[in-house]
């Protein structure tokens, strides 16, 4: 082997690239100007069939949102209990809360999918979209509620030991001084859960909910365009995914804006 | 009233770690007015001690009576207590995503409720006393060590507590920082605050404290003026202490 001396640089924080100094290429920028100009070249130099297949896809994009929001919003609630319940010094709110996320965890979401909708939807009939809904939400919720629980635990004890002194109550600890701190740590784990749930409505496909993928199938099995149909599909989740990735990445920015020196 | 009963009363207290025994039968009174320094070595139970008053420490036995109030008994608000009980920490504790002036304007509003215009005022004038008002919209991030600890006994004195309890107020600061923070302490105890002071300042036990309390091993082993404790300490233990750090 060769003579040279080994030298080890010793890095720290100062040598790792900060988020600021990506200049004009980023992965992201990489990702969504690709996609997005693979997506009008398609529509303009090869109309037939793209122009006709995202013309059928508009209703599909809505249901996607539609189930997503109310995903996200329900999800969210639920995982906020969720982890104040792990969290809870009262045994019982903590076990019913640990169970439930075990339970939840345990099962993959198509299985739950199916299991409300078709093995519960023999003695309750849930309307499709809510079945979605609430499938997602309970399965989601269940992860957020980790992700606050490991929020709400990375701040300091001397916080809450500051805010009791102070004549705050628990709960009023918990809404002004934990959770406004802790949400800055769990913004970037629940922007990941947002966009995995965004994703993860396409498994919404297999009920009877018309979602953009299950639109796409439509499409592609009355006109055999599979390839061209897929295609289009994938941009747009991709598209979509990465708007939403770059808003949690703003709202991360903004919320870190107190910590600068 | 206040002047002839102790406002702190602590008696027969037991408290434990686990097999720790972190308090041995500790029985103390404060009176109003009065400037208590706690000292001892790390481990002997003084920070506890101190703890235990707003009941940030549960105790195991014994009884403790803030202002008539015994703080343990179920009957009483121990969050109406604490918010006449100020405390600093060791490591300051400012609310990080605050400002200077809304750390000190939080509790006001929404524990006493008093208006924004009037937690303002106040806030403003304590931090003016302080000597950090110009950093009154900075976040704790941006302070020094000595400027959050100045900020954090003026968000203690925003709820106008009727005591104060320091617990190593100064120990987490550079040696350069240490001198604004006591001197506040200091401006604080000649008006009059009573006073709880968990400190290895011997200066300023000297100059400011009514009274010493050594504490070793979970129990209070000897307490004095300053001037009987630091010059002709009884207690064998006391003497090594004082060896160990003079």
């Amino acid at each position: 082997m060769s003579e040279k001396p080994v030298t080890i640089e010793i890095s720290d924080g100062a040598a790792i690239p900060r988020r600021k100094d990506k200049g004009l290429v980023s992965a992201w920028r990489l990702a969504f100007f690709s996609a997005l100009v693979i997506f009008t070249c398609l529509l303009i130099f090869k109309r037939e069939p793209y122009l006709r297949i995202i013309k059928f896809l508009p209703d599909g994009i809505l249901v996607t949102f539609e189930v997503t929001i109310a995903s996200i919003s329900l999800a969210s609630i639920i995982g906020l209990f969720t982890g104040l319940g792990r969290i809870s010094r009262n045994r019982y709110i903590n076990l019913i809360a640990s169970t439930y996320v075990e339970v939840v965890r345990g099962i993959p979401l198509l299985v739950q999918l199916f299991y409300l909708y078709y093995a519960l939807g023999r003695f309750v009939r849930i309307p499709d979209i809510a079945a979605a809904v609430i499938a997602m939400s309970v399965c989601y919720g269940a992860y957020m509620g980790e992700v606050f629980r490991a929020g709400i635990e990375s701040i300091d004890r001397g916080q809450t030991e500051a805010a009791l002194s102070l004549g705050f109550n628990r709960t009023q600890t918990m809404f002004y001084v934990i959770l406004p701190q802790a949400w800055r740590t769990i913004l970037p784990p629940v922007g990941n859960e947002f966009i995995a749930l965004l994703k993860d409505t396409s498994l919404v496909s297999i009920l009877a909910v018309s979602d953009l993928l299950r639109r796409g199938r439509e499409f592609a099995s009355e006109s055999f365009f599979y390839f061209e149909t897929y295609t289009m599909i994938a941009i747009i989740y991709l598209l979509i995914t990465l708007l939403l990735s770059k808003f949690v990445g703003i709202m991360e920015e903004r919320l870190g804006r107190y910590e600068q020196r | 009233m206040n002047s002839v009963n102790p406002i702190i009363q602590i008696r027969n207290v037991y408290k434990y770690f686990g097999p720790l025994k972190a308090l041995d039968n500790v029985s103390l009174d404060v009176n109003f007015r009065e400037k208590v320094v706690v000292i001892g070595p790390s481990g002997s139970g003084k920070s506890t001690l101190l703890r235990t008053i707003n009941q940030l420490e549960t105790i195991d036995r014994g009884q403790i009576v803030v202002d008539g109030q015994d703080i343990n008994s179920p009957a009483n608000d121990i969050t109406k207590i604490r918010a006449e009980v100020g405390m600093v920490f060791q490591s300051f504790n400012l609310f990080r995503h605050k400002t200077v002036l809304q750390n000190l304007t939080l509790a006001p509003l929404k524990i006493r409720k008093i208006s924004k215009d009037e937690a303002e005022e106040t806030a403003l004038k304590l931090l003016e006393k302080v000597d950090i008002k110009e950093k009154a919209d900075s976040y704790p991030a941006q302070l020094s060590g000595g400027q959050q600890q100045r900020v954090a006994i003026a968000r203690a004195l925003a709820m106008n507590p009727k005591i104060m309890l320091f617990d190593e107020p100064t120990s987490a600061l550079d040696p350069e920082m240490i001198g604004e923070v006591l001197d506040v302490m200091v401006t604080l105890a000649l008006e009059g605050m009573t006073m709880v002071v968990v400190s290895h300042e011997m200066g300023f036990a000297r100059e400011v404290a009514d009274r010493i309390v050594f504490m070793d091993y979970g129990q209070i082993i000897e307490t004095g003026t300053p001037q009987h404790f630091f010059e002709n300490p009884e207690h064998a233990r006391s003497q090594k202490f004082l060896e160990q750090i003079l």
